[in-house]
């Protein structure tokens, strides 16, 4: 039950010297240790000791998940807490062993699971073998958390969990014709526990019958139950698959927008001979969950997609979802998109950095990370959507998904809310002043007034250019702001013709 | 990099137990923030200041995100650091290009380059990295968590390494001894004072009031976001270390020559006390200290007395400052009989702890674990529990008040007279909450205790 450790490749000096220090900004995406925690951690009669000094700890265990998952802390994780002298002198075993030793105390009946982390592998603290040879044995988990990002490496644990817990333990038992396994999620999956409950939903529409959510839902021992099932489907495109395949079973991925759920339903129909109920069952949709993107693509609403511009970054899944849907589908502007893992070509956090510091679209999707960006840039007209992690958010109510028909309704719904605000927003305020008192500043300008200056067309020019990186829906109210403080400008300053200087120290 | 280990390792001396019930002292998850937090906190919220970190991945994602969500909202710098970029050996390169990519933002002073666990053991040393990047200072924060053990010791590195940098050493002397008299120049900072340690923001302005009725006044408070208090610290007339575990830059500062008062303005003994301390470090004329210290004690007392309450208390946080927090609680009327800490017990410990102890409280622990704090609410059986996330959930999953100290516990004043009604009545409140602590726990656990809260009083420990 261990893992072999992988040497890692020598590199020449000539390699060093060729691979200049690649820099980046706001790590988006975690390490493989990060993705074994939080995988295996699910598993309620799993107990991982992570070899790590006290802040891997703290940050995967608690200080991060509070925030992710919106849960106290992971209660079946145990630091082996390296100290100075493990990592310069003792190495880690000894450690290791207090940790098991006091967690067999307490928790008898869980399987030890040792985990390997970033500083365990700079040091090479291999256990496998001698916990192996440990009455019972405990397992032990090279994560390599110095290789693998957090997609890589969900997946692979999933694999080992298969491996060591699983396929050794199936019973001759034959398929459940209708059972559909989930695989996925994990912690630290943004959004997970909406778009499950809407993944269920769409399978029991299907004709399926939900067998194992693995491992959000499972324990250790059900692991061998995985190959029960008789289709599965992998929650997030951005792991998961190296278990789907292994099981040998067809499998199909989450979706997001109309056309994928649609496909969704169909397929999964076909595969467990329930054809004509998935049908039905899309016929109905569209009568009820689905009605509301109907209503509002005909109402007013729907205008405004197709006029407003977006940008995402996120996970996978929900970023190639989010330019179907709403590029393709509801017929936005797609400005940019960055998923992760990243593909070639797509933005890194600098350019995207970069990118919004010079231009806002009307809807960003995204992490704190654009969030940060966006409030460097002083974008007061952008509307932020939370997207992907890292961010702290609480997202566990089971009505807010993005996968899915109610996936779909919820991204529109949330997005006409926003217009709504915009709306609000720049709406004029007939403020309320007190009695015979001013507000101190000067006087506005009369209509009567104004009315007298002359715009030359190159002003007017030099004023929509002040207001053209602003999302459309803002405009109007940027424009009437800009003229306003021009005109007040040019009436202190007794100018009676406005020219592109005096726009421009009005609006300085 | 070290031989892996194939043989068993022998059993821990300390869990020499058979079977399966645990040893009594079993500790095995101590409480802090990844100890590195401190640092970035103290940073990133310092204007003109950019950090670069240098670390693996894991540790970079969980870090940005802690100080991303609240120590400061700006961007982190970081080098690519995984198996092949370690093994290559060029750490310092790495670190430097971070600097660099930090170092243009505009408006930048100083770049910290954080060096984190896996950098430490990689050899980055303050040789590596230039003393400045593009014009722009650079200094190194070295904060392993396998040496750096707490989250508020990693504070006190930080201050310390931009004390070290803007601190001139100690004053000099003539021939005969005699100190050279500190800022000839510029505003006299002989009767002002810094506080060391993160308060409250109204906390300063009342210990300024208090100040300037003795002829002294408030330079600033550490840690700032203004890198131009770190270049005042070592002028000031004295300096405050309001919390005892800023022992690294108490000793930079000492060895400028600057005076150093320990302890905090807390409840009527301490604030007494600490007048007193800084009266007698700025050389004020003794008969007003005595006179402003006493006024203070009076209403402090006053203000005790309104607002008594009543209870059990286990004050847990992994802050650092829980012993002067517990002593406020103690003069309230509370029994403190449970209080830890993560830091270690030190001099500047050594008061807190001789005044608890002498007012009831049975344990003070430091470098504390879960496993001790979990067995402290069994034996003492608290009315209220102020802990740590995981003790927290605890205390809640048995139906006891419990908040999570570092959130609740910054947001109010606390210091003087001004601080301390806020500061009870978050706890006389907090008490009186049982009922529904005992309430939501029997929902959604089915469990309630024979002596039933739900039906209990609001404040169900009389002290008898």
């Amino acid at each position: 039950m261990t893992e072999n450790v992988p040497v890692a490749p020598a590199t020449t000096p000539e390699q060093a010297k060729a691979s200049a220090a690649q820099i980046i900004r706001d790590l988006d995406t975690t390490s493989g240790y990060w993705a074994a925690v939080w995988t295996i951690c699910c598993l309620p009669d799993a107990h991982v000791i992570c070899d790590a000094p006290i802040g891997c700890f703290n940050l995967v265990g608690t200080a991060v998940p509070d925030y992710t998952d919106a849960i106290p802390h992971i209660e079946n994780l145990t630091p082996s807490v390296m100290r100075e002298q493990e990592v310069t002198m003792l190495g880690t075993a000894g450690a290791v062993r207090r940790a098991v030793d006091g967690l067999r105390a307490i928790h008898p009946d869980r399987q030890m699971i040792v985990v390997s982390t970033a500083e365990s592998e700079m040091i090479s603290s291999d256990h496998g073998d001698w916990l192996g040879k440990l009455d019972p044995p405990v397992s032990f988990y090279w994560s390599r958390s110095l290789e693998d990002d957090e997609w890589v490496g969900r997946d692979r644990v999933l694999l080992w969990l298969w491996k060591n817990f699983g396929q050794g333990g199936v019973k001759d038992q034959p398929v459940l014709s209708r059972a559909v396994n989930i695989i996925g999620p994990t912690y630290g999956c943004f959004n997970s526990p909406a778009d499950l409950h809407e993944i269920k939903r769409l399978i029991a529409g299907a004709g399926g019958v939900v067998n194992l959510v693995y491992p959000y839902e499972a324990a250790l021992k059900d692991t061998p139950r995985l190959s029960e099932s008789a289709v599965n489907v992998v929650l997030h495109r951005e792991y998961g698959d190296g278990l789907a395949q292994e099981l040998g079973k067809p499998f199909l991925h989450a979706p997001v927008g109309i056309r994928e759920t649609t496909d969704f339903i169909r397929e999964l129909g076909k595969l467990l001979g329930a054809g004509d109920q998935a049908e039905a069952f899309i016929e109905r949709e569209k009568k009820t969950t689905l009605q509301p993107i109907w209503d509002l693509w005909r109402g007013p609403q729907g205008d405004w997609f197709s006029t407003t511009e977006f940008a995402v970054v996120a996970g996978r899944t929900y970023a190639d979802g989010l330019v179907t849907f709403l590029g393709d589908e509801l017929g936005m502007k797609l400005v940019f998109a960055t998923g992760h893992p990243i593909k070639p070509g797509e933005m890194d956090n600098i350019a995207v950095r970069n990118f919004l510091h010079k231009r806002q679209p009307g809807f960003v999707f995204g992490s704190i990370n654009e969030k940060i960006y966006l409030a460097e840039a002083g974008a007061r007209a952008t509307h932020f959507i939370p997207a992907g992690f890292p961010i702290p958010i609480v997202r566990r109510a089971l009505g807010t998904p993005f996968m899915g028909y109610s996936g779909a309704v919820y991204i529109a719904q949330e997005m006409v809310n926003r217009f709504y605000e915009t709306v609000f927003n720049y709406l004029p305020i007939d403020t309320v002043k007190p009695a015979g008192g001013g507000t101190g500043g000067p006087p506005g300008p009369a209509a009567a007034d104004t009315g007298t200056l002359i715009w030359s067309d190159a002003a007017r020019a030099a004023l929509e250019a002040r207001v053209e990186g602003i999302p459309w829906l803002s405009r109007i109210s940027a424009m009437r702001d800009a003229r306003t403080q021009v005109e007040a400008y040019a009436l202190r300053q007794h100018i009676n013709q406005v020219t592109p200087e005096v726009v421009q120290r009005a609006i300085a | 990099m070290s031989e892996m280990t194939k043989s068993i390792p022998a059993e821990n001396p300390s869990s020499n137990h058979q079977g399966l019930s645990a040893p009594s002292d079993l500790g095995l998850t101590p409480q802090t923030m990844c100890p590195a937090f401190g640092s970035l906190r103290v940073l990133t919220r310092i204007d003109g200041l950019q950090t670069a970190m240098v670390t693996d991945a894991g540790c970079l994602y969980g870090l940005s995100f802690v100080t991303h969500f609240y120590a400061g909202r700006k961007s982190i710098s970081a080098p690519v650091l995984g198996t092949k970029e370690l093994m290559a050996g060029n750490i310092a390169e790495a670190a430097i290009a971070a600097c660099a990519e930090a170092a243009k933002a505009p408006g930048t002073k100083l770049v910290a380059a954080l060096s984190l666990c896996v950098a430490e053991t990689a050899g980055l040393t303050e040789e590596m990295l230039p003393v400045q990047i593009n014009g722009v200072d650079v200094v190194l924060i070295r904060v392993p968590a396998y040496a750096i053990h707490t989250h508020p010791e990693a504070k006190d590195i930080a201050i310390n390494a931009l004390l070290k940098k803007y601190v001139a050493p100690a004053r000099k002397t003539d021939a005969t001894g005699v100190e050279a008299p500190l800022s000839r120049e510029g505003p006299d900072l002989r009767h002002q004072v810094i506080l060391m340690g993160e308060v409250f923001p109204v906390d300063p302005l009342s210990v300024d009031m208090v100040l300037k009725k003795m002829g002294a006044s408030l330079a600033s408070n550490l840690p700032s976001r203004n890198l131009d208090d770190y270049r005042i610290a070592g002028k000031v007339g004295a300096i405050a270390a309001l919390h005892p575990f800023y022992t690294r830059s108490v000793a930079t500062l000492r060895a400028a020559g600057v005076p150093i008062v320990s302890g905090a303005p807390i409840g009527a003994d301490g604030s007494y006390g600490w007048i007193k301390g800084i009266g007698n470090a700025l050389k004020l004329d003794p008969a007003r200290v005595e006179e402003v210290a006493s006024e203070e004690r009076e209403k402090c007392r006053a203000i005790i007395q309104a607002n008594r309450i009543e209870g059990k208390v286990h004050i847990c946080g992994y802050e650092g400052n829980e012993l002067g927090y517990a002593r406020l609680l103690v003069e309230a009327g509370a029994q403190a009989l449970y209080v830890s800490t993560s830091i270690e017990k030190s001099l500047y410990t050594a008061a807190d702890e001789a005044w608890l102890k002498a007012h009831g409280t049975v344990e003070v622990v430091y470098r504390k674990t879960l496993e001790q704090d979990i067995r402290a609410l069994d034996k003492h059986k608290p009315d209220l529990v102020l802990g740590t996330t995981p003790l927290s959930a605890e205390a809640k999953l048995r139906g006891i008040p419990s908040m999570y100290y570092t959130n609740q516990l910054s947001t109010r004043p606390l210091f003087l007279s001004a601080g301390l009604a806020g500061t009870i009545s978050l706890i006389k409140d907090a008490l009186s909450r049982a009922p529904r602590y005992a309430w939501m726990r029997e929902f959604f656990t089915g469990e309630n205790d024979a002596s039933d809260a739900l039906n209990a009083k609001p404040v169900i420990n009389t002290m008898d």
